[in-house]
């Protein structure tokens, strides 16, 4: 939404200010509501499964705990530990931008995307092992050891929950490297120009934020 | 008050473009298809909506009018029954989705708002394009889908049906989850306008009223479509991998579809409606020379209807299987969003009396939907009560309802907001004489095509069915003659807009001697709408009596 | 020409402050602590209640996320209420379908899901096992010993 130009005399970078914005403060406070909004758009449409997901808990409550007593609760754990530290990365990334200390952004931004592919790693595992063993959606559902009515579809919510999320993972990533691309290269974050960094890491938080809800209403039924 | 662009001279009625030799008009700044294709001026992207939208309602007027043909006979007259039942698909998809939802928010918004606040532009300018290609995108995919083994669900596609139908369901529903992006896009840049971007002096209880409808449009547009966008994914899914989401042979619940459908659609028609009431708002004050009656209330009621909209949906599912207890509920909250209406239409009324009325064009439509929205409104109260619903649902009672509100109040609306802004867009003006005419026109025809609906709906006919018994055919003539009478309506419109176009007169800068805000700027504007500072909006909008001066005592 | 759009009202709420590091790794570390009493109070399959507890401390982690690595306990006004409308129109497209689902006629849904079947003894179930899941039959495993499979 708007590019740096390196101020006459190597004072901090200021990035350009567009036209038809009073201040630049007006068009970061801007940028920042747009992505509030942006991301409350985010939270409607997962809410649409998570109703889905309501609706047929309480139909068929055998069934969810069965089937997510087939889930890998380690491998759980592990990604939703992964998340919450990628996400406190993504918010020192932030921090560090502030300040301007550009080196220390691309660290935690790298780190943030190691981790984020780290999630994404698991979740492979996790979907080959439901291929291997049949739990898979509606009418592809053949796992013996349990069947109960509901089953299949535990899993319909289950898998369409994870990928639209999973989606939402690789969004984020390929967000967060343009900021990480920028952080190596032009180095220009600075207390004037950190807003690139902030609107992808509150992308990034908001990744976080439902697999928060998903976990326990996955993993822990 | 005035901005500090270059006036003309008094008496002197240039021709636009040579107006401002260093500030042109943004219809003329840039004349390359370039420049249009890849600017970020809202005005542009604005006319670029305009545009399609127009087109796309040619499309779905054309099946329209070929499903009122189907109809006028009993039985089979141009067509078999598949074809018919994608017919009515494909009107309602392009109606709803093509025109009705971008229709006054992308065109008039997008135009309008900057403007109305004293801005440059809307806060995002390149989203706001982003916008329109998404948009086309989206268009493209859809029709295309239709056109190529067509959609047969309806344009609500339920489950079951819309899983297992072998009509192509993947490229039509797809096109309108990207059309939804559209519609989020346009709503995010609108809302962060209004928050940042107004001129010094345009306190929130001095905009203009158009931009409070915009601003609730906007919130409904952000919250509600990504929900319709999940629901389109998910049944696209269904359709083709048989996940059983929404299939009671793999334990899922159609009723749990209807919730996340009416969650989005219902509020989606106040994503319609309420812009043409913004529009109506402005249009009223300056046709009757008068301060708005009940500014605050009028404003505050653009977001109840925003609210409100949010809690009614299960009225359109009555009688689809969900608890009666539920059912009950939505019967009591959807009686509120009338009352929210209502206090509009008061406030509209309390407007226009004893004010100085100019029956131009664009108030004879404002009378006309005056007429439809009361009676929409209060047929839709009406199919609000449980108990009557049962007999209506799914009848060309319920047809008639919408139709009133969407024809009859929104285009309507969008009808009288192009002759109104026409000067301000174009600056050009049209024929008056014609413009009453085709007002005139298109008022008789929509009444003579959808009161008889009613009465069909009543007796029994029920929607979407392409046979019915012979005692209807009479009120099914009437309607399709009514048709082709609204069907003229608007091809004379066209006619003498085009004529406008290129031969109509130089309008200058504010023929209506509006107060509204955006008459403040030229006519048509400058590509950054004010040449020179940020003018100054020391009184509110429409401030044509101020009440401590008038003559008469109670003036407004 | 610095005129500032937005009124001084809004100005204040946005304004910037800049914390030290420090509290992105409280908040961490909370958000770890939190995940661990989840997954310790979700292994034990509390029937009815554990559904509860676990979206409350869902609903604390994703406060926190909110308020410190989002910023919102920052910037007052209008990114808040933002988020806070989302989220009231989240309940309200969660909680009435699940209304609906709750009070339907008792022949449309499966024996013990409606509000009045509330009673675990009128479907055969004992205390062990809750309405939203957590206990599982008794004898032997998923599915078998219920009295619907046997004759």
């Amino acid at each position: 939404m708007q590019s740096s130009s390196h101020a006459a005399g190597g004072a901090l970078p200021v990035p350009r200010l567009a036209g038809h914005f009073a201040s630049l403060e007006v068009q970061n406070h801007a940028a920042r509501l747009g992505m509030w909004l942006f991301l409350a758009t985010e939270i409607l449409l997962f809410a649409g499964l998570f109703i889905c997901y309501g609706i047929y808990r309480f139909l068929f409550p055998e069934a969810w705990a069965a089937a997510s007593r087939s889930l890998d609760l380690t491998l759980g754990t592990v990604n939703t530990v992964v998340l919450i530290t990628s996400s406190l990365t993504a918010a020192l990334a932030v921090h560090y931008a502030k300040d301007g200390k550009n080196k220390a952004v691309a660290v935690q931004l790298g780190l943030t995307l190691v981790m984020a592919v780290g999630f994404l790693v698991i979740k492979y595992f996790e979907y080959k092992h439901k291929f291997d063993i049949g739990t898979l959606p509606g009418r592809f559902y053949s796992y013996e050891d349990i069947q109960l009515p509901g089953v299949p579809l535990y899993f319909t919510v289950y898998f369409c929950a994870t990928a639209l999320h999973g989606i939402h993972v690789v969004i984020g990533m390929v967000v967060l490297s343009f900021s990480l691309v920028r952080a190596l290269k032009k180095a220009d974050f600075g207390p004037n120009n950190f807003t690139m960094v902030e609107l992808g890491s509150m992308y990034w938080h908001l990744v976080d934020l439902v697999w928060i809800f998903l976990f326990p209403m996955l993993y822990l039924v | 008050m005035t901005p500090s662009s270059s006036i003309a001279a008094p008496g002197a009625n240039p021709a636009p473009e040579e107006h401002h030799d260093h500030h042109p008009s943004y219809l003329v700044d840039g004349t390359t298809i370039k420049s249009w294709l890849l600017t970020v001026d809202h005005k542009r992207i604005g006319l670029m909506f305009l545009f399609w939208v127009l087109v796309f309602f040619l499309v779905g007027g054309i099946f329209a009018l070929l499903i009122r043909v189907e109809l006028l006979t009993p039985g089979p007259t141009i067509m078999d029954a598949m074809t018919y039942n994608r017919m009515f698909t494909l009107h309602g998809l392009v109606m709803i989705f093509l025109f009705m939802i971008p229709a006054i928010p992308a065109v008039f918004g997008n135009f309008m708002l900057p403007l109305m606040l004293g801005a440059k532009d809307v806060a995002f300018p390149r989203l706001n394009l982003l916008s329109f290609y998404i948009y086309l995108g989206g268009a493209t995919l859809a029709l295309w889908g239709m056109l190529n083994g067509g959609l047969d669900t309806g344009w609500t596609f339920y489950t079951p049906y819309s899983a297992h139908t072998t009509a192509t369901v993947a490229p039509v529903l797809f096109g309108a989850f990207i059309i939804g992006f559209s519609s989020i896009v346009t709503g995010i840049n609108f809302i962060v306008t209004v928050h940042t971007m107004r001129a010094p002096g345009i306190t929130w209880f001095k905009m203009p009223l158009f931009v409070w409808a915009m601003y609730a449009t906007s919130c409904i547009q952000v919250l509600a479509t990504p929900v319709i966008g999940l629901l389109l994914v998910l049944v696209t899914v269904e359709n083709l991998f048989g996940f059983g989401m929404f299939d009671p042979a793999r334990g899922g619940d159609p009723v749990l579809f209807q919730h996340l459908f009416w969650f989005y659609s219902h509020p989606a028609v106040y994503i319609m409606v309420l812009p043409s009431f913004g529009v109506m708002s402005e249009i009223v004050s300056t046709f009757s020379r008068k301060n708005l009656f009940g500014y605050r209330a009028v404003a505050y009621s653009s977001l109840g209807i925003a609210f409100v909209g949010f809690f009614a949906w299960g009225h359109h599912m009555f009688v689809s299987g969900q608890s009666t207890f539920v059912g009950g509920l939505f019967g009591v909250l959807t009686m509120l969003v009338g009352v929210f209406t209502a206090i509009k239409v008061f406030n509209w009324v309390g407007t226009v009396y004893k004010g100085a009325v100019e029956f131009k064009t664009p108030f004879a439509y404002f009378c006309g939907f005056l007429f439809f929205t009361v009676f929409g409104g209060m047929t839709g109260i009406a199919l609000g009560t449980v108990s009557l619903d049962v007999a209506w649902h799914d009848t060309y009672f319920v047809v008639a309802h919408f139709h009133f509100i969407m024809v009859g109040a929104t285009i309507m609306a969008f009808l009288a907001a192009l002759h109104y802004w026409f000067p301000k867009m174009f600056g050009r003006t049209y024929h008056e004489g014609w413009g009453l005419v085709s007002a005139a026109l298109i008022i008789l025809g929509f009444n003579a095509t959808f009161i008889p609906q009613f009465l069909l709906g009543n007796n029994g006919m029920p929607r979407r069915y392409y046979e019915y018994p012979e005692r209807f055919q009479a009120l099914n003539v009437a309607s399709t003659a009514g048709a082709t009478l609204l069907a003229f309506g608007f091809i004379i419109i066209a006619l003498y807009l085009t004529y406008a176009l290129v031969y109509g007169k130089a309008s200058g800068k504010n023929p209506w001697r509006s107060k509204g805000y955006e008459w403040m700027s030229e006519s048509p504007p400058p590509t950054h709408n004010f040449v020179g500072p940020q003018p100054v909006f020391p009184e509110e909008p429409h401030f044509y009596v101020d009440p401590k001066k008038a003559e008469v005592p109670n003036a407004v | 020409m610095g005129i500032a759009n937005e009124s001084r009202q809004e100005e204040r709420n946005m304004r910037e402050e800049h914390h030290g590091a420090g509290r992105y790794w409280l908040i961490w570390g909370l958000l770890l602590v939190l995940t661990a009493v989840t997954v310790a109070t979700g292994r034990i399959h509390i029937p009815t209640w554990g559904l509860l507890l676990a979206l409350v401390i869902a609903t604390t982690k994703g406060t926190l996320v909110a308020l410190y690595f989002m910023h919102l306990a920052d910037h007052r006004g209008a990114n808040r209420l933002v988020f806070a409308v989302s989220i009231i129109f989240v309940v309200l497209l969660l909680s009435i379908p699940m209304v609906d689902l709750g009070t339907r006629f008792r022949g449309a849904t499966p024996p013990g899901s409606t509000y009045s079947d509330l009673q675990a003894i009128d479907i055969g179930a004992d205390a062990q096992e809750g309405r939203y899941g957590g206990g599982l039959r008794k004898e032997g495993k998923m599915g078998e010993g219920s009295d619907v499979n046997k004759k």
